[in-house]
């Protein structure tokens, strides 16, 4: 694979803002997989969501399977900006949707998993993406993510409600079809299960590569590249010192000053992604949503 | 008392928007168009514009320059995209929701300071500010960059009742119920860091009440000490040193206006000023009830700006008088010029009678300053001695010396300026001359521009210069504007010219009995 095979990150903002408001439902019919007063709705809002989901996506990268699956399957170098904005909009609409789109959308992924299958040139194994172990891993990612991005750029979680956002979200692996059992439901489990599979993951070529363009798109337009350099710095700075290591990323230490300037960084791309049609509008849903829910 | 109401902005917005329709290439910018902002506000002397690239060029503060905030520095210019939309101005949030907006606004109100910190924490209570502060120059800035940065001002809601009050109780020692005698909990205005409620004190007087955000000022000053962002955006400008003074004066100039006691002490001087003047009044402060977060002024209630539009031609010109004649007034005799023109600022009541609200942003002369200033005026205008009026340019710093340029040049560069006091005769201040002004200000292509710059101690004064002849534009308004300002110029007096004139006489007899000397009143 070589450089050129990589489409240009055009139009990220505007397109990860149009995929975000298409999962906020105008007039729901009910309150969806976790409901105004879920943890969940908070995390999803945090200021720190960019951090945590370009994290999640290195973290994820790192199982050898998952990351075949990936390359080989998906078409995500002609149009990076395109995949991202799909996942975004199907977070936003696992989150914020009612159920019926809720599952109408992981019933979708779980028919296109199924014509993911192949075999890793890296280990020799074959994969199948619809295997609950790759999926976990998956989920795990990113509810980890989530966390440790929320902890140092956002609004950081009691240790109670990270617990409640951890058994929360089971409902979003069991969508994608992860027996309940397997899944990790408080932030102690989170982190056995972690290690448990650390043994299993490396940074093969393919993740090396992809990742090292999601952190350095080429093509992005000059003034959003400079915000990124900034998100890319701060999703390195929330790695495990292990994952860091296995992508070869020496950084140094994160210094309050540089976390503040993360920090406003990201408020920036806030500010930028609130000019957006529609991503008002659905804020201040989510936001009355949040409110009465909390009077009730 | 500050009533930079939303709804001003939001009314020039759509002006703003039928003039430049949106263009097809939204790309548009948050940092650099903050960039930009700064640079105008602080040190601005003239702005350029490549295709598709906004930029500034600024003179600054030690008179080296000229300094270009290009396009593409810089990251604030994200900011801005999003453009095309915002058809609607009140947001529709939910399908069936159309008649219940203020019920929603209320709900969204901001409960605690977390709240606060959330909505405006990050650097977004700076951008808004920066976007208040650039949208004085309306010619200079992209119409879709002051949408967003108004975006971002509407993305703010309202306090809710009882964190407004918590703030009262903190700063006064009392809850509001107690503090007043009367408190309204619904505010009747957003001001751009708080927001207005009234209230009836407890010796039966009519009040406003600037409430200001909780921790907003804390949560600015924060992001205002860690500027490495901000330097970020602005160092491939200006070598680093002319970015720290720009950095350091945008970071006083909002820490200024984030202590409310400033902003009271101003209007209590204007008010104290123009006690007893039968057109000009300034809401009088009370003072025990007035703090670094809370300020409490006399309620005025008149005709909005807009309004305006309904009366006679000959109200408007009277109201156009009395704007005139407090902008310049203040400024020869009082040393002071309120920067902010804002239509929203402005009370009318009939007969030429006009309420000045919003001393936040009130820049003070000293007589060095003031000097040349008034000695360019009567170069120009009454001695008709353009080698002197270059001279006094020069002096000023509006002016590089020796510019290889003739006299004639430069007096024909700056006589739209002084269009309207050249020649004692009725003139009719119409939008295009308004805009010509604003033009000229912005006109690059002009062999002086390379060559003029406005010093860092006037950008206030030609802030509200523009904003005053883009005001008197829209009214249209007629007068005899030179025998007017011979009313005020210091170096003339002449007797009253008008009906206003006459009517201020006794007011002006009191002053100049009581205070010898014009600065004496501050």
């Amino acid at each position: 694979m070589t450089a050129d095979s990589y489409a240009a990150a055009v139009g990220l903002v505007e397109r990860s803002a149009a995929a975000y408001v298409s999962g906020i439902p105008d007039d729901p019919a009910d309150d969806g997989l976790f409901g105004p007063a879920s943890v969940t709705w908070r995390v999803s809002g945090d200021l720190a969501r960019p951090v945590g989901g370009l994290r999640a996506l290195m973290m994820q990268a790192l199982h050898p399977l998952a990351m075949a699956g990936v390359d080989q399957h998906s078409d995500w170098r002609q149009d990076p900006v395109g995949r991202l904005a799909a996942t975004s909009a199907y977070l936003a609409t696992i989150s914020f949707g009612e159920r019926a789109a809720a599952e109408r959308v992981a019933a979708r992924v779980r028919r296109i998993h199924e014509y993911v299958t192949g075999v890793d040139t890296v280990t020799g194994r074959r994969y199948e993406a619809s295997d609950p172990a790759l999926l976990l891993w998956v989920h795990v990612a990113l509810v980890e993510s989530s966390l440790a991005a929320g902890q140092l750029f956002g609004t950081p979680l009691s240790a109670e409600d990270s617990d409640r956002y951890v058994a929360e979200m089971v409902v979003a692996a069991e969508l994608v079809g992860v027996p309940r059992d397997l899944v990790p439901s408080s932030v102690g489990a989170l982190g056995s299960y972690i290690a448990s599979v650390r043994p299993e993951l490396r940074c093969t070529p393919a993740a090396r590569e992809s990742m090292a363009y999601l952190l350095d798109p080429p093509g992005m337009e000059e003034d959003l590249a400079e915000i990124w350099a900034d998100i890319r710095d701060g999703v390195l700075a929330t790695l495990p010192d292990w994952a860091r290591a296995m992508y070869g990323y020496d950084v140094p230490p994160l210094t309050p000053a540089r976390q503040t300037e993360i920090r406003q960084a990201l408020g920036v791309l806030d500010a930028v992604f609130l000019g957006e049609p529609g991503v008002l509008e659905a804020r201040q849903r989510i936001t009355l949503r949040m409110r009465a829910a909390q009077r009730a | 008392m500050s009533h930079s109401v939303r709804g001003g902005h939001t009314a020039r917005d759509r002006t703003a928007r039928m003039n430049h329709p949106v263009r097809g290439k939204r790309r548009l910018a948050g940092i650099t168009i903050a960039a930009a902002a700064v640079a105008a506000v602080l040190t601005l002397i003239r702005r350029r514009r490549a295709q598709r690239s906004v930029s500034a060029a600024a003179a600054l503060p030690n008179g080296r320059g000229p300094l270009r905030v290009r396009r593409g520095v810089a990251a604030l210019r994200l900011a801005v995209r999003g453009g095309v939309r915002y058809a609607s101005n009140a947001p529709r949030l939910f399908a069936a929701a159309g008649e219940n907006r203020q019920q929603l606004r209320n709900d969204l109100a901001l409960q605690t300071a977390e709240d606060v910190a959330t909505t405006l924490g990050a650097m977004k209570g700076v951008l808004m500010k920066l976007g208040q502060m650039a949208s004085y120059l309306d010619d200079g800035l992209a119409p879709s960059v002051r949408r967003t940065l108004s975006r971002l001002q509407d993305s703010v809601p309202p306090m809710s009742a009882k964190l407004a009050a918590g703030v009262v109780t903190e700063e006064l020692g009392l809850p509001p119920e107690r503090a007043f005698a009367r408190w309204d909990p619904v505010p009747i205005a957003a001001a751009s860091i708080g927001q207005v409620h009234r209230a009836m004190t407890h010796d039966g007087r009519a009040v406003a009440v600037k409430v200001q955000y909780p921790g907003i000022a804390e949560s600015m000053a924060a992001d205002l000490d860690n500027v490495a962002l901000l330097r970020r955006m602005l160092r491939v400008t200006a070598p680093s040193q002319d970015v720290d003074a720009l950095i350091t004066e945008l970071r006083d100039r909002i820490l200024e206006e984030l202590d409310y006691r400033r902003e009271a002490e101003n209007q209590r001087r204007m008010a104290a000023y123009y006690d007893g003047h039968p057109t000009i009044g300034v809401p009088g402060i009370v003072g025990e009830l007035s703090t670094r977060r809370v300020v409490t002024s006399e309620l005025s209630t008149g005709a909005r700006f807009a309004e305006l539009a309904s009366w006679s031609q000959e109200e408007r010109d009277l109201a156009a008088e009395t704007i005139y004649r407090f902008v310049f007034r203040s400024l020869y005799e009082a040393h002071a010029f309120n920067g902010d023109p804002h239509p929203g600022n402005y009370l009318f009541h009939g007969g030429g009678r006009v309420t000045f609200l919003d001393f936040g942003l009130v820049k003070h002369f000293s007589d060095v300053e003031l000097k040349p200033l008034i000695s360019m005026v009567r170069n120009l205008c009454v001695d008709n001695d353009p080698e002197a009026f270059r001279r006094s340019m020069e002096e000023a710093g509006f002016l590089v010396p020796d510019a290889p340029l003739s006299t004639d040049v430069v007096v024909d560069h700056m006589a739209v300026f002084y269009q309207l006091v050249r020649k004692p005769e009725p003139l009719t201040i119409t939008p295009d001359y308004a805009s010509a002004v604003v033009r000229r200000f912005f006109d690059l292509r002009s062999p002086v521009s390379n060559y003029v710059a406005v010093p860092r101690s006037y950008v206030i004064l030609q802030r509200i210069n523009l904003g005053l002849f883009a005001l008197l534009g829209e009214l249209n308004a007629t007068a005899n504007w030179r025998t007017i300002a011979e009313e005020i110029w210091p170096f003339i007096r002449a007797p009253a010219s008008t009906a206003i004139g006459e009517a201020e006489a006794p007011w002006l007899a009191r002053r100049s009995a009581a205070i010898p000397g014009a600065a004496a009143a501050w």
